[in-house]
C-alpha cells in the first residue's frame, strides 16, 4: 500500500498537514509515500481527478495502484495512522 | 506563535471577564464632633439618630472630643474646611459645615444637606453601575468597549481565512527559496503593507460613503439584510467545512497570479521586484475585495451610525486592518524566522466563522429593528 499526497504550497490546509505526515512518516518507515504538486503535477491530478475536491488529498492505494480509499481536508495523525493500519497490507 | 497570539487574546478576553462592577461611593458621611457635657450636642444626637434612620444612605460618625484622636480629627476638619474650631456640637457633611445646634434652622439645614448629597451620590453610582473595573487599566465603560469589540470580531471574521491568504504564500514559498534574507522581508513586508493599505482605502471608501448616506433608512435596511446573509453564510461555512481544507477553483486566474510573481521575484534591481510586488498586490486585492465586500460594507456602516470624530474612525479602521492582516503577519514572520512555511489549521477560522457568524446576525436584526442599539458612543 502507498499513500499519494497531493497538495499545493499556497494551500494552508496542505502545509498544516506536512509536519503530522512527517511525523507519521518517521514513525512508520516501512510506509511509502509520494507527494504531487497541484500546479506542478498535471497528469497525475488529472488521473486522480484530484480538480473535482478540496485541497489537501491523500489517496491511498495498494500494490497494483488501485484506489482503496481517499480523504481530503485537514486530518487527524491518529485518523491517518488507522487508515494505514487498516490498509497496509493490500 | 500563533498558540502564544491567541492565549495572549484569550487572556484579555479573561481580563475582561475577571472584571467586577465598580463599587460606588458607599454612603454620605455625616461627622458630629461633641461633648458629653453639652446640652446641644445630646439633642442633635438624637436628631441624628432619627435622621440616620430615615435615609438608610447616611452615616453618622461621632467623636467625643475629650479623646486625642477626636480632637485631632476635629482640628485637622477646622484647617480642611478654614474655620476655627472652638464650639460644639460641631457638624460636617462634605464642604458644609454647622456650629451649634437647633432643630428649627440647623437641623433642617442638615437634613436638606443629606438629602442634597443622597442624590449626587445616586447620580454618581448610576453613572459608576455601567463601569468595568480592569486589572492595570481603570474603570471603562462597557459602552466604550463595545466598538472595539465589535471591531475586533468583524475584522477577524473578515480576515481570518487560510484559504484566501493563497498569494501571500505563494509569494513565501518564492521568497524561501533566496539567500537574501534582507530581500525576503522587504518583498513579503511589501506584499502586506499594500494589500492592508489597500483594503484600508477601500474601507476609507466605504466610511466615507455611509457618513453621507448611511442615515437614510433604505441604506440601513438594506445592509440589516445584508448582515443577515452574511451572517448566515458564516455560520454555514462554520457548519459545513469541519475537515478544513481549500476549494480547488480559480485555477486559471491563480496560474496567472502566480506567472507574474515569479517573474516579479527573479527581477534583479530591488527597487523594481518592490515596485512589481505593489502592482500585483493592488491587483490580487482589488480583484479579491470584491468576494468579501459585504463585511467591510455592514462594520463602515455601524462605525458611521456612531457619532465619532474624524480622527477616530480612521484609527477603527487601522485597527481593524490590524486584526484583518493578523493571520498573514503571523505566517509571514514565523516563514521568515523558521524558513519554513507554515499554515493555519483550519480550526481557528472555523471558530472565528461561528462568532463572526453570530455577530453579524446580531447587527443585521439590530439594523432592522433597533438601530439605536448599534450607537455606542
Amino acid at each position: 500500500m502507498k499513500v499519494l499526497k497531493f497538495g499545493a504550497v499556497w494551500c494552508s490546509g496542505c502545509l498544516v498537514m506536512r509536519p503530522r505526515w512527517q511525523e507519521i512518516e518517521t514513525e512508520m518507515p516501512e510506509l511509502k509515500t509520494e507527494y504531487y504538486d497541484f500546479d506542478k503535477d498535471k497528469q497525475k491530478v488529472k488521473e486522480f481527478k484530484i480538480s473535482d475536491g478540496k485541497l489537501p488529498v491523500f489517496v491511498f492505494v495498494d500494490k497494483k495502484g488501485k484506489e482503496l480509499v481517499r480523504v481530503s481536508g485537514e486530518r487527524g495523525k491518529e485518523e491517518l495512522v488507522e487508515l494505514i493500519e487498516k490498509h497496509k497490507d493490500k | 506563535m500563533l498558540k502564544r497570539l491567541l492565549i495572549w487574546l484569550l487572556g484579555l478576553v479573561l481580563l475582561l471577564s475577571l472584571a467586577g462592577p465598580v463599587k460606588a461611593a458607599d454612603k454620605v458621611m455625616v461627622e458630629f464632633f461633641h461633648s458629653s457635657a453639652c446640652s446641644h450636642c445630646i439633642k442633635e444626637k438624637a436628631f441624628l439618630k432619627e435622621l440616620d434612620k430615615e435615609y438608610r444612605g447616611m452615616k453618622v460618625e461621632s467623636y467625643e472630643i475629650s479623646q486625642p484622636y477626636s480632637q485631632r480629627l476635629w482640628q485637622e476638619a477646622g484647617e480642611r474646611l478654614g474655620v476655627e474650631v472652638g464650639s460644639v456640637p460641631f457638624t460636617v457633611i462634605g464642604d458644609k459645615h454647622w456650629t451649634g445646634f437647633n432643630e428649627e434652622t440647623i437641623g433642617k439645614e442638615i437634613e436638606a444637606a443629606v438629602l442634597e448629597a443622597l442624590g449626587e451620590l445616586e447620580e454618581e453610582s448610576a453613572s459608576e453601575a455601567g463601569r468595568l473595573k480592569l486589572p492595570f487599566v481603570g474603570k471603562v465603560d462597557p459602552k466604550t468597549l463595545s466598538l472595539p469589540i465589535l471591531t475586533f470580531l468583524v475584522a477577524l471574521l473578515d480576515g481570518f481565512n487560510p484559504c484566501a491568504m493563497w498569494t501571500l504564500l505563494f509569494l513565501i514559498s518564492l521568497l524561501l527559496g533566496m539567500k537574501d534574507r534582507k530581500r525576503m522581508w522587504l518583498l513579503g513586508l511589501t506584499f502586506i503593507v499594500t494589500s492592508g493599505l489597500i483594503y484600508f482605502l477601500v474601507l476609507a471608501a466605504w466610511l466615507n460613503v455611509f457618513l453621507l448616506v448611511g442615515l437614510v433608512k433604505w441604506v440601513r435596511l438594506a445592509i440589516g439584510i445584508f448582515a443577515l446573509g452574511a451572517g448566515g453564510w458564516a455560520l454555514r461555512d462554520w457548519w459545513k467545512n469541519r475537515d478544513g481544507g481549500c476549494e480547488v477553483v480559480g485555477e486559471e486566474k491563480r496560474d496567472r497570479v502566480f506567472g507574474r510573481l515569479k517573474k516579479v521575484v527573479k527581477k534583479q534591481e530591488l527597487l523594481w521586484a518592490m515596485l512589481g510586488i505593489v502592482v500585483l498586490a493592488v491587483v490580487v486585492n482589488m480583484v479579491e475585495f470584491v468576494c468579501s465586500a459585504g463585511l467591510p460594507a455592514v462594520y463602515t456602516q455601524v462605525l458611521a451610525m456612531n457619532n465619532l470624530p474624524a480622527v477616530k474612525y480612521y484609527l477603527y479602521l487601522v485597527f481593524y486592518i490590524l486584526i484583518f492582516m493578523l493571520d498573514d503577519m503571523v505566517v509571514f514572520g514565523i516563514a521568515m524566522v523558521t524558513l519554513k512555511a507554515v499554515g493555519i489549521e483550519s480550526k481557528y477560522a472555523r471558530w472565528s466563522r461561528l462568532i463572526g457568524g453570530l455577530v453579524m446576525l446580531g447587527i443585521g436584526l439590530a439594523m432592522l429593528f433597533k438601530p439605536e442599539w448599534l450607537s455606542f458612543s
